[in-house]
């Protein structure tokens, strides 16, 4: 009797297990469709590889996690918006870290005569850095029209915004940030 | 000042859709007459520059952004970033979804080129061999002796009229030239 209690629970368990893992199936659908597109937003916004590959696996496990196992209505604008917001924390996070580095890190480059030509690298880090500051509407819609590659209806679309509102936005942002590297070039 | 800088019109340019087949010659013309009057490379808007401080500081300033833009967006990921990430994120899925095929092709994929950058370092070839083909085509269609025979008549028309005007010495003089 107990024996076959303990198979019915067995067998009960199994069908359940499958059923979730049926209704979970459309993660890897999005992680199909959508995988290249997050991890190019993801990349520019990070650059930097692990990264890029912790913000990716946040993203999914939110998605897999979202309202108790639930589909999103929007799986894409879900996982766009997820992405810019995980990729800004990490690279909030890289930051701070940073910057406890950052007297070690003056020192060594006033040793090494730092140049102060055209530096590719140090011009993308700036950028960041003062992306990681801006107010949130405004670094989403760069993130996601600039870094994402997608067009200004979709922005709106994911931001709940209008279209003009997200070219306001974008133009603002850009003046922002043009604002701040440029003090940070004079300083 | 405001100006409609170059990467704003692409960025104008890429977003719009064509929805009907009026609308975007009339939006590109718009756009182009716009950019013309109103952007940077306008000559009241250079002159300007050159005479205000604020602007060229604000200049100057944009354009570092969106060469900060360009830069971030040119360095290249490696192949295997979307096989390591997708890798990580299967990882966190339960056994039966991680061992799934798709799962398991996702761990696989890489990045691949799209066929227009595929295609890219085919370029000049595809346009050589595009302009042979069109002067071929035209050639066959009679479109340059067509041409010709107007340079012709045309010629005709202005010697008959410069001999009846001038007369014909002075006509032939310019014409067999």
């Amino acid at each position: 009797m107990l024996d076959r209690a303990v198979t019915y629970d067995l067998l009960w368990d199994s069908a359940e297990c499958r059923v979730v893992d049926e209704s979970q199936r459309w993660i890897i659908t999005a992680m199909q469709r959508y995988g290249h597109e997050l991890v190019t937003l993801l990349w520019r916004i990070l650059g930097n590889e692990q990264d890029v590959c912790d913000a990716y696996q946040t993203i999914f496990l939110r998605l897999a996690h979202h309202d108790g196992g639930q589909k999103p209505r929007r799986v894409r604008a879900y996982l766009f918006r997820t992405a810019s917001n995980t990729a800004i924390s990490v690279l909030r996070r890289r930051l701070a870290e940073r910057k406890m580095l950052s007297g070690m890190q003056r020192e060594a480059r006033e040793c090494e005569g730092h140049d102060a030509s055209f530096d590719g690298r140090h011009l993308a880090e700036s950028l960041r850095r003062h992306l990681a500051q801006l107010p949130e509407h405004l670094r989403n819609v760069v993130t996601l029209r600039d870094f994402g590659e997608l067009s200004y209806r979709e922005v709106a679309r994911i931001m709940g915004i209008s279209v003009g509102t997200a070219r306001v936005y974008r133009c603002k942002a850009v003046q922002v940030l043009a604002e701040w590297m440029n003090e940070e070039g004079e300083s | 000042m405001r100006l409609l800088t170059r990467e704003k019109m692409a960025g104008r340019r890429r977003q719009d859709k064509p929805t009907s087949g009026r609308r975007p010659t009339m939006r590109s013309r718009l756009r182009e007459s716009l950019c013309a009057k109103l952007g940077s490379e306008a000559r009241w808007v250079q002159r300007h520059v050159a005479h205000c401080p604020t602007c060229r500081r604000r200049l100057v300033a944009s354009g570092k952004v969106d060469l900060a833009l360009s830069v971030v967006k040119s360095q290249c990921q490696r192949l295997d970033l979307p096989m390591r990430a997708n890798a990580c994120a299967v990882r966190m899925l339960n056994h039966a979804l991680r061992e799934a095929a798709e799962a398991r092709g996702l761990e696989r994929t890489t990045a691949e080129p799209s066929l227009i950058e595929r295609c890219g370092k085919y370029e000049s070839v595809l346009t050589s061999v595009a302009a042979c083909v069109a002067i071929l085509f035209l050639t066959k269609t009679g479109l340059f002796s067509s041409l010709d025979r107007a340079r012709a008549q045309g010629r005709e028309v202005m010697k008959q009229y410069y001999s009846s005007q001038a007369g014909e010495d002075l006509a032939s003089e310019i014409f067999e030239i």
